[in-house]
């Protein structure tokens, strides 16, 4: 079937979703929405896999506006990709969304939702295909307004509708900075991109750099960078459970596609100048991300601001990846949008799964508070495990799929040896070490998420008498976690894929080939590998499994050049293998030889001898995590205000109630300033508004002999 | 920097060199009463001193029950009839009918955790020695550790009172089998002075099955150390009731 009408199938599902609301009953509509949102999801999934996969693309001019010019559409292996992650992302969401919009049967309207729904999937299929800056924009515009209007769907809480307002505000700027980038760029007059990529050879210096900045910054709006993603920890929290695995999974990487799009593609940088900045600014998104994310005791803002944390680091990947194309060192810029790219994947993979789990348990629970939480568990071990699945994911350990992209991204700061400046060798040290650091606080992060809300004692009723999650949510999360692993374990087959989107921006250069290199014999560029080298890998299992498995290899190694003489290899389907041995031969041995002859004594659990071990007594999150707050004070600056305090005669202190503050480092150091001086700015001409009619003659004849003057010397 | 190695080393070992050899520094231990032949007429009056019922009148004179004897010297002191007094240390037994010592693997390596449950302080005080330099325990491998749940054996000193006895219960329960009980000081093994009383039930033993006992009130470091070999099988256990011999050659059988 020609691509073109699998795009309208798409579509045309999403249209019959939007008129098939406007007559079914409320009751109806999320059994409507899981079957049209997964029928429209495998479509796009067949639409973006055939380009993906095979490089078939096409180009499609709907109509001609004048004086604006085309409409076009057109389908690449880079819009490929982001359509392929959107509809990995969008299916189990969609299924999931049928589950748990009940909860907003007869206090919302569900036709609301449904309707919203499937416009914006349509606007998400469309954004990465729209070939032309006009449609971009005016797609780009309506996502805008749809997420906005999904994000205030509860629209009787009042957080919901501030949350609503600043994202919206904030939303606009961006576009205007997209805006601006794009006219920018459309030199000579046509708004098509690819008029736009011919016009940006011969820009000048300032040019690229304003373009630079302004999509940069314009797109980071909705990927979520430092200092414009204080939008988003509130919108997440606000936005339905059963929307907000979209927002996560799905608009996140379109902001990213944006800046890859119009950056990497349009106008690839030719000094090393922006792809610092982009490396700076997602390191510093990253580490403040994560610092906040641990500190979070509602499981929804901590997954929010690891968000952040995440679209930090596909950023500074991205970074490393300007850096080395303008730097002519190719093969290394393919390895760099390889991991930025694998992360991206990745994250909206486990994040999404994780947001599930987390609606999961907020509409069984009625509380996201993870020191509200705790047992769960118990009560709902299948999501319980799969969150547990999304959290080792997130967290970078093997066999699951985060270890390899954060592997992947780590490797290539530490291949800037490879580098000729001193001062840009020292930037990537330093990012580099700010984005271990960053890895290792993710992991503290999810330890907390997890081993608090679904181990240890149920902190509440509510938590200890939750029901098993339904299998409406449990399938759409299972399959989540099964991509989690396969994509953990399969990095030699995913990289090669991810070579189709990375080959126009790295200037045709190809991560497979500096990433996996072919080991195995059946593969026809086996020979080009050194017999030696191959030897020396041979004797420790390179080639294990070769006659099965139809790759290049399972081992991702890169071998570094004259500057940096150093390979780095890992195999995290290897690693896999040998876990499970491991695990099953302890098991083995267990049974066998240990436990044939003992008895089990269980007993209750060692609580220090009290009498009866409470709840209150036991670790919270908040306790947990309280060493990164103090050790971090200095970006927390926590404000401590007491409130009340009981006396017992003069100096003993019976009760002492305290309220915590805490203001965000971005809105302490950017918002509140521009706030603060907009509202004085205000009051200033506020003053001038005192109501005497004499007054405001004056002022209209001074305004008028300051126009006469102008107009006479001007 | 400090010269603390050349002093350490110009110091040399000061450790006691118990179980190798004998310890015989002055004081180290407050010794016991002995099983003394006696006529009945005073073995009758001494026994009525004794405040906890530690003696008993036998056939020939006075019987010992170690696990009573509260060290308050008043069968050996302000009176013109005494009973015989022993040195030593080397007093734990294995009390009646219970598992007996722990097996080679155990024998270097034990974990003890101490359970206080009513203590007045000084038989905790006594096992606190065995941690310094002096009588150094790790030494001869015995760790204390703060969890049940890494510990072999579960050292119990005072008066089970009412309100220790569910910790006690809660935390034998949460140790990993095999496990042993060692019970030190009279309180800890029959209630000491306090008995068997509305705050204290008279003994660990009735409450756990206690393995080994060590009288004393409190025992010596010695004691206890003796204790502990004794339920890691490295040392033969004592005999916690005295008796009179019954060997006088000269009488007829
Ligand atoms: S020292 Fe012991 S045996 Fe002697 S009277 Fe006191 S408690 Fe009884």
């Amino acid at each position: 079937m020609p691509m073109p009408f699998v795009l309208a199938a798409t579509l045309l599902t999403c249209g019959a979703g939007i008129v098939l609301s406007l007559v079914l009953d409320d009751s109806r509509i999320p059994a409507l929405l899981g079957c049209l949102g997964a029928i429209a999801s495998l479509l796009l999934l067949v639409l973006s896999g055939a380009s993906l996969f095979t490089g078939t693309s096409f180009h499609e001019t709907l109509w001609t506006i004048p004086q604006l010019g085309a409409l076009t559409l057109s389908l690449d292996r880079l819009s490929a990709l982001f359509l392929f992650i959107s509809g990995l992302v969008l299916l189990p969401a969609s299924v999931f969304a049928s589950g748990n919009l009940f909860r907003y049967l007869g206090k919302y309207s569900l036709r609301t939702y449904c309707i919203l729904y499937f416009a914006l999937f349509a606007t998400l299929v469309l954004i990465p295909i729209s070939a032309d800056a006009l449609s971009f924009l005016m797609l780009w515009e309506s996502m805008s307004i749809l997420i906005y209007l999904l994000v205030n769907y509860e629209h009787e809480e009042k957080e919901h509708t501030r949350a609503g307002y600043i994202m919206l505000a904030i939303g606009e700027a961006g576009t205007i900075a997209v805006a601006l980038a794009f006219i920018t760029l459309a030199r000579n007059g046509s708004l098509e991109f690819a008029a736009m990529k011919a016009a940006g050879i011969g820009l000048g210096e300032e040019a690229r750099w304003s373009v630079f900045l302004l999509a940069f910054f314009g797109f980071g709006v909705k990927a979520g960078l430092v200092p414009v993603n204080f939008w988003l920890p509130q919108a997440y929290t606000s936005a339905p459970g059963s929307f907000v695995p979209v927002l996560a999974g799905a608009t996140l990487n379109l902001g990213i596609y944006g800046i890859v799009r119009v950056n990497g593609y349009l106008l690839p940088a030719l000094t090393p100048g922006p792809g610092l900045v982009a490396l700076i600014i997602g390191s510093v998104t990253a580490i403040l991300g994560i610092l906040y994310a641990t500190t979070q005791s509602d499981l929804k803002t901590l997954l929010a601001h690891s968000s952040i944390e995440n679209a930090g680091i596909i950023t500074a990947a991205l970074g490393a990846g300007f850096v080395f194309v303008a730097l002519k060192h190719y093969p290394l810029a393919a390895i760099a949008f390889a991991a930025a790219l694998y992360q991206m994947l990745n994250h909206s993979i486990y994040k999404t799964l994780l947001f599930c789990a987390t609606g999961t348990v907020d509409s069984h629970t009625g509380t996201r508070n993870i020191d509200r939480l705790g047992g769960l568990i118990k009560v709902m071990p299948l999501t319980a495990g799969f969150f547990l699945v999304g959290a080792l994911s997130i967290a970078a350990l093997p066999p699951f799929n985060g270890f390899d992209s954060e592997w992947l991204t780590l490797q290539t700061m530490l291949q800037s040896a490879e580098l000729a400046s001193t001062g840009i060798k020292i930037v990537f040290a330093i990012c580099g070490a700010i984005l271990a650091l960053t890895a290792a606080l993710s992991v503290t992060c999810f330890v907390k998420a997890f081993a608090m809300s679904f181990l240890g004692m149920s902190r509440s009723e509510a938590a200890a008498q939750a029901e098993r999650a339904p299998r409406v949510a449990t399938v759409p999360m299972g399959f989540l976690a099964l991509l989690c692993f396969l994509l953990g374990i399969a990095p030699t087959y995913v990289i090669p894929i991810l070579d189709g989107p990375i080959a126009p921006i790295a200037q045709a250069a190809r991560a497979a080939d500096a990433l996996v290199p072919p080991f195995f014999a059946g593969n026809p560029h086996h020979n080009e590998l050194p017999a030696a080298f191959v030897a020396d890998f041979h004797a420790i299992g390179a080639q294990v499994g070769q006659s099965v498995m139809p790759a290049r290899g399972l081992i991702v190694m890169h071998r570094g050049g004259a500057a940096n003489p150093v390979v780095f290899a890992m195999s995290t389907f290897y690693t896999a293998v040998v876990l499970a041995l491991m695990l099953l031969g302890t098991y083995v041995v267990f049974r066998l030889i240990i436990s044939s002859s003992r008895a089990v004594d269980r007993r209750v659990v060692w609580d220090g001898g009290i009498r009866r071990l409470l709840p209150e007594m036991t670790y919270t999150g908040t306790g947990f995590s309280n060493p990164v707050r103090v050790i971090f004070e200095a970006v927390f600056r926590p404000t401590m205000v007491e409130d009340t305090s009981e006396t017992v005669g003069k100096h003993f202190r019976a009760a002492i109630r305290r309220t915590r503050g805490e203001n965000h480092v971005l809105d302490r150091l950017i918002l509140d300033p521009i706030s603060d001086a907009a509202l004085q700015a205000a009051n200033g001409f506020a003053r001038m508004h005192h109501g005497f009619l004499n007054a405001y003659a004056v002022y209209g004849l001074a305004a008028l002999l300051v126009a006469l003057l102008v107009a006479r010397f001007a | 920097m400090t010269n603390w190695v050349i002093k350490g080393l110009r110091t040399g070992v000061k450790s006691t060199r118990y179980p190798r050899a004998e310890e015989t520094a002055a004081g180290c231990s407050p010794g016991l009463p002995a099983a003394t032949r006696l006529p009945s007429d005073l073995a009758e009056m001494i026994v009525a001193r004794c405040p906890t019922g530690a003696l008993e009148r036998s056939l020939e004179g006075v019987d010992v029950d170690l696990r009573r004897c509260v060290h308050c010297f008043r069968c050996t002191r302000g009176s013109n009839c005494t009973v015989d007094w022993s040195g030593g240390y080397d007093w734990a037994g294995f009390a009646t009918e219970r598992t007996g010592a722990f097996g080679p693997p155990f024998g270097r390596s034990l974990h003890i955790l101490v359970v206080d449950t009513g203590d007045c302080g000084a038989c905790l005080s006594e096992v606190k020695q065995l941690n310094n330099p002096y009588y150094n325990m790790h030494r001869l491998g015995f760790f204390l550790t703060p969890t049940p749940r890494h510990a072999d054996v579960l050292l119990v000193v005072g008066a089970l009172t009412e309100q220790m006895r569910l910790p006690l219960r809660k935390a034998y329960d949460a140790m990993p089998t095999p496990k042993r009980v060692v019970a030190a000081g009279a309180c800890a093994l029959s209630g000491g002075v306090f008995g068997r009383s509305f705050i204290c039930s008279g003994g660990v033993g009735e409450f756990l099955p206690v393995d080994v006992e060590v009288p004393g009130n409190p025992p010596p470091p010695l004691a206890i150390l003796h204790g502990l070999m004794v339920v890691a099988g490295r040392k033969p256990p004592a005999s916690l009731y005295r008796r009179v011999e019954n060997s006088s050659a000269d009488e007829p059988r």
